[in-house]
């Protein structure tokens, strides 16, 4: 068994640590015998987006994120034929406001998302930047958990009708709103970096199961030693959540 | 006579008795009064140092060769560098109506202080010394604050004295339109590289986007680099270093200096200043190269203890410093343990993403034996480093006085990398441990 991934424009696009989500797909398959296979796209490079289990589009500057812009949307096609095919999709943050309909920036220029769900997103006035640690609690895939991270954005995105989670402390979508990211069977969308997947391995690990039942028939996973993940979580819910 | 500012100036004189410096007392001003910064008659030289790193021991080796070129200078030397910091520096080195009694201000002041206080701090000089991802919870995002520094600086007519080997740097220089822009650099030696996998930024041409062709790369993404579609970065140098040699010895034009912190960082740090006390017509030949191989900062910069065994304390903030710093803990390879404090206050930054850009997997080395982990964020850096293999070699240890214990039993010599706020606590528990 194995799965491969695409990992989009990974010089570009890659904010806050984001790279450690894939260094936590690679731990977790690894150790469990599953095969992981990380291919990255640049700007102008022939991909298939079809021939991948999982495809990853993380954060970037706005300078980062004009760049990469034109490229991302050539390739719609491609993508569509991949998420109609259950390809696995992590995004975050630019990479989630990309897949709307639009953003809208400070000056008020509109640019054009890849506009395969609802939302859209427009920047934020002055003072309400979402910064600060997050807390959301999710239900992926039947299971319902908490996923911590940390939250850094100027974009408020509207017109979600899936969210990945209900913000217990933090933003989320918007200042100071309900919901955080967008989901549905394939997609997980968010603006939730720290990074997002090594202290949520419940997440990492729906997200490889997706992965691989893009070709297989999986229901679940082996467990392994979360000791260390686990704490790491406790000790930002706790705080968090004051519990 | 001001009412205010007497109030200020003996509120810092209570603190300095009693031993404690710090912002109390410029809190206390702005307070009182918005525009209390702007309120004071500056010295006809003001001389601004910021950027990511090397800020501290830049700004006080500036203002060593300012005094030892004759001037009186005051300077925050001790790295307050926000509003409350730099307006209780005025105040308690100002007299009653407000003016500044020194020859010369060397500020140290912080990248989005900068933008606000610009103007009300009227500098003569800025310099900067290089652009990296830092804190960047507080500021949204690097770009911003390029943007902000690019605007105040555009019709600024006095010195900039700036590195030329960053990109982030050059960028600021060419938004500036009256001014007179000095370009420090540092010339290729045996540890610069062709290739790096350190740079997070600098890699596109800020003017056109095309992608930064780089001769050399001397740490992060500080290098000889050059745009060949438009010459952006093709800079003219006003202080070139050259020819430095295995103990750090340098060169420029023609004469040699000596700095006693031996690593790349520094050389640029020297470099900015020797750039600036040259602009000035002041001697920054033997006068500097004393200073350079004297200077030490103390206070959690490479500093020395004596446990059982010799122990190192450094700070680490970001991952192009942390990156420096681990190359020093690695230099030679005898038997050590280190510990790495994570904390994330404010003065730290909330966000510790930045320990996912590190390159903690130089670590895992047969030299390091140990790695304790400690901080309000002990676990995700344990978590980090769990993920460069090193799990079987993590100890988590959450109280600072257990993790010196451990230390001194252990028998080993030992680096602390830790951020601001522990770093504050962990120095004063090995003041008291050492020997």
């Amino acid at each position: 068994m194995n799965i491969k991934v695409l990992w989009m424009y990974h010089t570009l696009m890659d904010l806050y640590g984001d790279k450690g989500n894939i260094e936590v797909l690679k731990y977790r398959c690894q150790k469990r015998n599953i095969g992981i296979e990380v291919d990255t796209c640049a700007i102008g490079e022939e991909k298939r987006i079809d021939d991948y289990d999982l495809f990853f589009l993380g954060g970037g500057a706005d300078k980062e994120q004009n760049m990469i812009i034109a490229d991302l949307l050539s390739r719609k096609e491609s993508i569509k034929d991949a998420l109609d095919n259950k390809t696995a999709v992590l995004l975050i943050c630019g990479g989630y406001q990309l897949f709307g309909q639009y953003y809208k920036d400070q000056d008020g220029k509109v640019v054009e998302g890849l506009g395969f769900f609802d939302y859209y997103t427009e920047s934020s006035s002055r003072d309400n930047r979402c910064i600060g640690n997050i807390a959301i609690e999710t239900n992926l895939d039947g299971e319902i958990f908490e996923v911590v991270g940390f939250e850094n954005h100027g974009g408020q995105t509207k017109g979600v009708k899936t969210a990945f989670g209900k913000v217990l402390s933090g933003h989320g979508n918007m200042y100071k709103s309900e919901y955080e990211g967008f989901m549905n069977d394939t997609v997980i969308a968010t603006y939730m970096h720290g990074p997002l997947l090594p202290k949520n391995p419940k997440v990492a690990d729906k997200i490889i199961l997706r992965a691989l039942n893009k070709h297989h028939k999986i229901d679940s996973l082996e467990p392994l030693d979360d000791e260390l993940e686990n704490k790491a979580r406790e000790v930002m819910l706790n705080r968090i959540l004051k519990k | 006579m001001d009412l205010k500012l007497s109030l200020v100036q003996l509120c810092s004189k209570i603190l300095t008795k009693m031993d404690r410096g710090g912002s109390l007392p410029g809190h206390l001003g702005l307070i009182m009064d918005k525009e209390f910064i702007q309120r004071f008659n500056m010295p006809n030289i003001v001389i601004l140092v910021t950027g990511t790193n090397g800020k501290t021991s830049t700004s006080n080796m500036i203002t060593e060769c300012l005094r030892a070129n004759g001037l009186s200078v005051i300077n925050n030397r001790r790295g307050d560098n926000l509003n409350y910091g730099i307006a209780t520096l005025l105040a308690s080195n100002a007299d009653s109506n407000y003016n500044i009694k020194a020859n010369a201000a060397v500020i140290e002041i912080d990248e989005l202080t900068l933008y606000r206080q610009f103007n009300n701090l009227k500098p003569t000089h800025l310099v900067l010394t290089n652009f990296f991802r830092d804190q960047l919870d507080r500021a949204g995002e690097m770009e911003t604050i390029i943007r902000k520094i690019e605007e105040v600086v555009k019709d600024f007519k006095g010195d900039l004295v700036l590195n030329g080997d960053d990109p982030n740097i050059v960028r600021i220089g060419e938004a500036n339109q009256n001014g007179k822009v000095h370009y420090y650099s540092v010339g290729e030696y045996d540890k610069s590289k062709k290739e790096t996998d350190e740079a997070s930024e600098g890699k596109f041409c800020p003017l056109c986007n095309k992608p930064l062709k780089y001769e050399y790369y001397q740490y992060s993404h500080i290098g000889r680099f050059k745009c060949e579609n438009d010459n952006f970065g093709d800079i003219e140098k006003d202080v070139f270093v050259e020819k430095i040699n295995d103990d750090y010895s340098f060169m420029v034009e023609g004469y040699e200096y000596h700095p006693r912190l031996k690593a790349i960082f520094n050389i640029y740090n020297c470099a900015a200043v020797i750039n600036t006390v040259k602009t000035l017509n002041l001697n920054y030949k033997d006068v500097a190269d004393n200073i350079f191989s004297n200077f030490e900062v103390k206070e959690g910069r490479n500093e020395l203890f004596h446990l059982n065994k010799d122990c190192r304390l450094n700070l680490i903030k970001n991952p192009t410093g942390a990156n420096e710093v681990m190359k020093y803990v690695l230099s030679d390879d005898k038997d050590k343990n280190v510990c790495i404090i994570l904390n994330d206050n404010i003065p730290d930054g909330t966000d510790i993403s930045w320990i996912w850009d590190a390159h903690f997997e130089r670590l895992n080395v047969d030299s390091v034996k140990h790695i304790i982990c400690s901080g309000l964020r002990a676990y995700d850096i344990a978590l980090r480093l769990k993920y460069e293999g090193l799990k079987d070699k993590i100890i988590v240890i959450e109280d600072f006085k257990e993790v010196i214990n451990y230390l001194n039993n252990d028998n080993l010599e030992s680096h602390i990398l830790s951020t601001y706020t522990a770093l504050l606590k962990m120095r004063s528990l090995l003041e008291k441990e050492s020997l």
